[in-house]
């Protein structure tokens, strides 16, 4: 129930939030600083402390421990809420079991360089040079998975980076735990839980040091390294509240030592507790886990009870509530990844991606539209910073017009977020998934665009980022690629010379296609596997349903839905290419298989290479139009991807599930392909997600329309389409085209649409004068960025992107002037 | 800090004309001497190489250059041939893809491999340790 006069909350601003303001000014002053107190921490664990006969859960659950009871308690700044990420105000924490390793050729030069440098200092250079990365040369996830199983073909595959990238490291953090249990019970409520269980396992049988009693175990030993963290704090804060003077300052410290006795440790008892026991567990959670993309999920909805609450009662007003949420996402945004130099091509510019999910139904299928939902939303306007990632949900047929006037119109404002998820296609496709009606009701989107079930799912959901175009070189080389020379990668299929119909070259895709899956998958098979060992996750267990109730981690396959996330870079070229091949060479033989591969092999050079390839440009179908051999492809395609992929099990017994969306994959492998069949040149940008190519697709409704009716069963891991729109002077007016135009696209079948308000000149300004541009965030591809933090590609990605007025539904022309 | 000798300045001059050249396939070679030596005189730059075990494999795609390259702690040896067991190997194009790889001033390591200038096969902490020590004497070489 909405009890708000004006859901827009037009009298708060920051003006009137002066503490948001001070701190979201700090957020874009900061520069980032490379964090190595977990590192360390765990490093010295291991060398000194580790019992290698303890079950894996449990060697991870002590390591956990022993860095959280050791982790600095810092306040940098006036944040209302205790606890951060690192011992830095905005750090890159480094996780030596995965990439950490890759930033050692730059210790010298990481604070210098020229593009988003990060801060080390001199000393700590010097331990991870000498002590730290030294230890972890032979005992990364990649290297004991490469010496277990024989340095297999499929791991050589994926570090060669151009046919698929095995995400396994990021998708143990790919979730959205549940919150509840812990704000209701308290850690030690779960401790208690997790004490009786053991007990129970212990006398069925399985004896006192069972697997599933060392689990118990190692949850109970995970968990009590958050309540000593917080402990720390507590303490910390109580004596800064000592020896300050300030008497705000002083009571601000106190209060905070007040909150963090009590929480995580206790239940919680009022809105801010409940805030802040929520960062305090993320933050532990990251101890254990990667930062990237741990999704704190439905927060209108788990913090609702706290919040009324304390409204009704007077304890709290909606200045109040609106600076607690405030503080939370901007401590949400307290860490970046450390991303090597070698990485800015691929993921320049990317925050964690901490997605915050608001709106929708509830598992009763109700509007689940609350006065939280609007304060969120108001929030994140004011705010317009990169993390979290803020999503909303819309059901069109339970949600209020008011409510999804109100989203469009924080899009318009703030130029790119929240993005837009329809609530009757994914819950349809969660279903499709085996999951409850009620489950899949109770669904959060997770970094940029997956879907799960809150808590009930762990669907790993970046394990796979699969080149489609990888496949379609293939298919016309007999399986080898240009960019891979003479090597046969892939099953020796006929090549285009020999095809003689588009059936048969459909085929031949297919066959590559899926020879490509099946390496993929067999990678990410062998890392689940080393991970189950190495890299178990008995903390973030303990906020799951399922691992409590089986005794089993998550890695283990413990939790109620298990899943594995395949994405896909390249859709919309290589459906283009697909229509092109179809149209032009067989349907219409305007010229031969033979001319058309050496055309692109030359790159479509001379006068009759590039009147060819205007020709496959302008004239043969575009996936994002009404073609009917466009759309045909379209879908064949999606459909063969879903039950490929879903004849696949992993290794915890659950499905593999297709997804369409990018992060900035598409600019870096773009930029290093071939020319295609569609007319793209070599070295050309993929189209991001499964939005079509840029200029192909010029009246939006057609263009949505193509796109929506792939949506539903067959997208179980979401996708990103990514629209621009021309910013229009009456936001009111556009405001309600825009809100009309989401309806139709959701009702259509759309499943996500995330926007940017902007126009190519805008663009092209803040390309050739970022200074003048230091806070424009932008949409990439599920994630927002801050444009000045994107490399070249991607500005350009972003720069000729397709334009619609929303006036006339029409594409504007872009000029390369 | 000094360039500690003359023979040390004289093949750096010839590591930066290699450069300037078009007779890139020397720079490993060179490079590889020259951080040999360094190994020798320069007590705290051996220190990153102190306990360390580690055993490269360099090759041209061109075929015109094998290289291997022994670190054993504290030491280094350079040889011309294929070695036993490296931990890594690492196949590239050129010598100017190589240094683009590890020592350009604007690094391309991810474009070297997307564009498969430069290939790798095995354990790539070893590489990674290899470009700190290739960047740090680079830095040592060329202070300020």
């Amino acid at each position: 129930m909405i009890t708000l006069e004006d859901i827009r909350l037009s009298e708060y601003t920051l003006e009137h939030l002066p503490r948001l303001e001070e701190l979201r000014r700090l957020s874009f002053v900061r520069k980032p600083e490379i964090c190595i107190e977990r590192a360390r921490c765990i490093t010295k664990y291991l060398k000194y402390r580790d019992d290698p006969t303890d079950s894996p859960e449990l060697r991870q659950a002590k390591k956990v421990h022993h860095f959280l009871r050791r982790k600095a308690a810092r306040f940098h700044d006036c944040n209302l809420l205790a606890g951060t990420t690192t011992s830095k105000a905005l750090g890159a924490p480094l996780f030596p079991e995965f990439f950490a390793l890759s930033l050692w050729p730059e210790l010298e030069t990481v604070s210098t360089r020229e593009k988003n440098p990060q801060a080390l200092s001199a000393e700590d250079a010097r331990e991870l040079n000498q002590l730290i990365f030294p230890f972890w040369m032979d005992r990364s996830v990649l290297e004991v998975a490469r010496t277990r199983f024989d340095n297999p073909k499929c791991l050589k595959l994926f570090e060669s980076l151009v046919f698929f990238i095995a995400g396994k490291a990021g998708c143990i953090s790919h979730c959205v735990p549940t919150y509840t249990p812990m704000l209701e019970k308290g850690l030690v409520g779960l401790i208690d839980e997790a004490t009786a269980r053991e007990a129970e396992a212990s006398q069925a049988g399985g004896g006192v040091n069972s697997r599933q009693v060392q689990f118990y175990r190692a949850i109970k030993i995970a968990l009590q390294g958050i309540i000593e963290y917080a402990g720390h704090l507590a303490d910390e804060a109580a004596y800064q509240a000592r020896i300050i003077d300030d008497p705000e300052l002083k009571k601000e410290f106190a209060d905070m030592a007040e909150v963090c006795r009590q929480v995580p440790a206790h239940p919680a008892r009022s809105f801010r507790e409940a805030v802040n026991a929520i960062w305090i567990c993320q933050i532990g959670m990251h101890a254990e886990n990667i930062n990237m993309a741990m999704s704190p999920g439905r927060l209108d909805q788990v913090l609702y009870p706290y919040f009324r609450r304390d409204m009704d009662t007077g304890r709290l007003d909606i200045a109040g509530a609106m600076e607690l949420i405030g503080c939370l996402w901007l401590k949400i945004s307290d860490n970046v990844i450390m991303v090597p130099e070698a990485s800015e091509e691929m993921f320049g510019g990317a925050g964690t991606v901490p997605a915050i999910t608001l709106g929708g139904v509830d598992s009763q299928g109700e509007d689940a539209v609350n006065d939280l939902t609007y304060l969120m939303l108001r929030v994140t306007e004011l705010l317009k910073i990169r993390d979290p990632n803020v999503n909303a949900r819309y059901h069109y047929e339970k949600n209020s017009d008011d409510y999804r006037r109100r989203v469009a119109e924080v899009i318009i404002n703030t130029r790119a977020v929240p993005a837009f998820f329809n609530d009757v296609a994914n819950i349809k496709a969660l279903c499709g998934q085996g999951e409850t009606l009620a489950h899949a009701r109770d669904y959060a989107v997770i970094g940029c665009v997956e879907l799960a079930s809150s808590g009930r799912d762990y669907p790993a959901s970046s394990s796979i980022m699969l080149n489609l175009s990888a496949a379609m070189e293939m298919a016309l080389y007999g399986g080898r690629r240009p960019i891979t020379g003479e090597t046969q990668i892939g099953p020796a299929t006929a090549p285009a010379a020999q095809i003689t119909s588009f059936e048969q070259f459909w085929e031949a895709f297919k066959q590559q296609l899926d020879w490509l899956i099946d390496q993929a998958v067999q990678t990410n098979e062998i890392l689940g596997a080393v991970h189950q060992e190495m890299m178990p996750s008995p903390l973030l267990s303990a906020f799951f349903e399922g691992p409590m109730q089986n005794g089993r981690d998550l890695i283990q396959g413990g939790a109620l839905y298990n899943s594995s996330g395949a994405t896909h870079i390249g859709f919309a070229d290589t459906v283009d290419s697909l229509s092109a091949i179809e149209s032009a060479v067989f349907a219409r033989q305007k010229v031969s298989f033979t001319e058309l591969v050496q055309a692109m092999e030359n790159d479509f050079s001379g006068a009759d290479g590039e009147k060819l390839r205007l020709y496959l440009k302008n004239q043969t179908p575009k996936y994002g139009t009404e073609d009917p051999i466009a759309r045909k492809n379209a879908r064949n395609l999606v459909g063969h991807l879903f039950r490929t992929y879903q004849s696949r099990t992993n290794y915890r017994g659950g499905k593999y599930r297709p997804a369409y969306w990018t992060m900035t994959n598409h600019a870096g492998l773009g930029g290093i392909s071939g020319a295609m069949p569609n007319g793209r040149k070599s070295g050309g940008l993929f189209a991001s997600g499964i939005t079509p190519v840029s200029g192909a697709a010029p009246e939006l409704t057609a263009c949505l329309n193509a796109v929506a009716e792939l949506g539903g069963e067959q997208v179980p891991g979401c996708w990103a389409l990514n629209i621009k729109y021309t910013p229009e002077d009456d936001v009111a007016a556009m405001s309600q085209r825009f809100a009309q135009t989401i309806e139709a696209y959701f009702r259509a079948g759309g499943q996500q649409v995330q926007f940017n308000i902007m126009d190519y000149a805008m663009l092209k300004d803040a390309k050739k004068h970022p200074e003048n541009y230091p806070e424009l965030m932008v949409r990439v591809s599920g994630y927002s960025a801050y444009f000045k933090d994107l490399n070249d590609l991607m500005k350009d990605e972003l720069i000729t992107r397709t334009q619609y007025g929303l006036t006339d539904g029409r594409a504007v022309p872009f000029n390369d002037d | 800090m000094e360039i500690p000798s003359i023979h040390l300045r004289h093949l750096w001059q010839r590591f930066q004309q290699t450069l300037e050249t078009e007779a890139a396939e020397q720079f490993l070679s060179l490079l590889l001497n020259i951080m040999r030596l360094m190994f020798a005189i320069d007590h705290d730059y051996r220190e990153n190489i102190r306990k360390f075990d580690g055993r490269y494999q360099f090759n041209s795609k061109d075929g015109k250059m094998t290289v291997g390259a022994i670190f054993s702690d504290g030491r280094l040896e350079v040889e011309e041939r294929v070695i036993d067991n490296p931990h890594i190997t690492v196949s590239f194009r050129d010598g100017r893809t190589l240094f683009n790889f590890l020592l350009a001033p604007k690094q391309d390591i991810l474009g070297s491999m997307l564009r498969q200038d430069v290939q790798t096969d095995g354990n790539l902490n070893y590489l990674y340790r290899f470009g700190f020590l290739a960047k740090q004497l680079q830095l040592m070489m060329t202070p300020g």
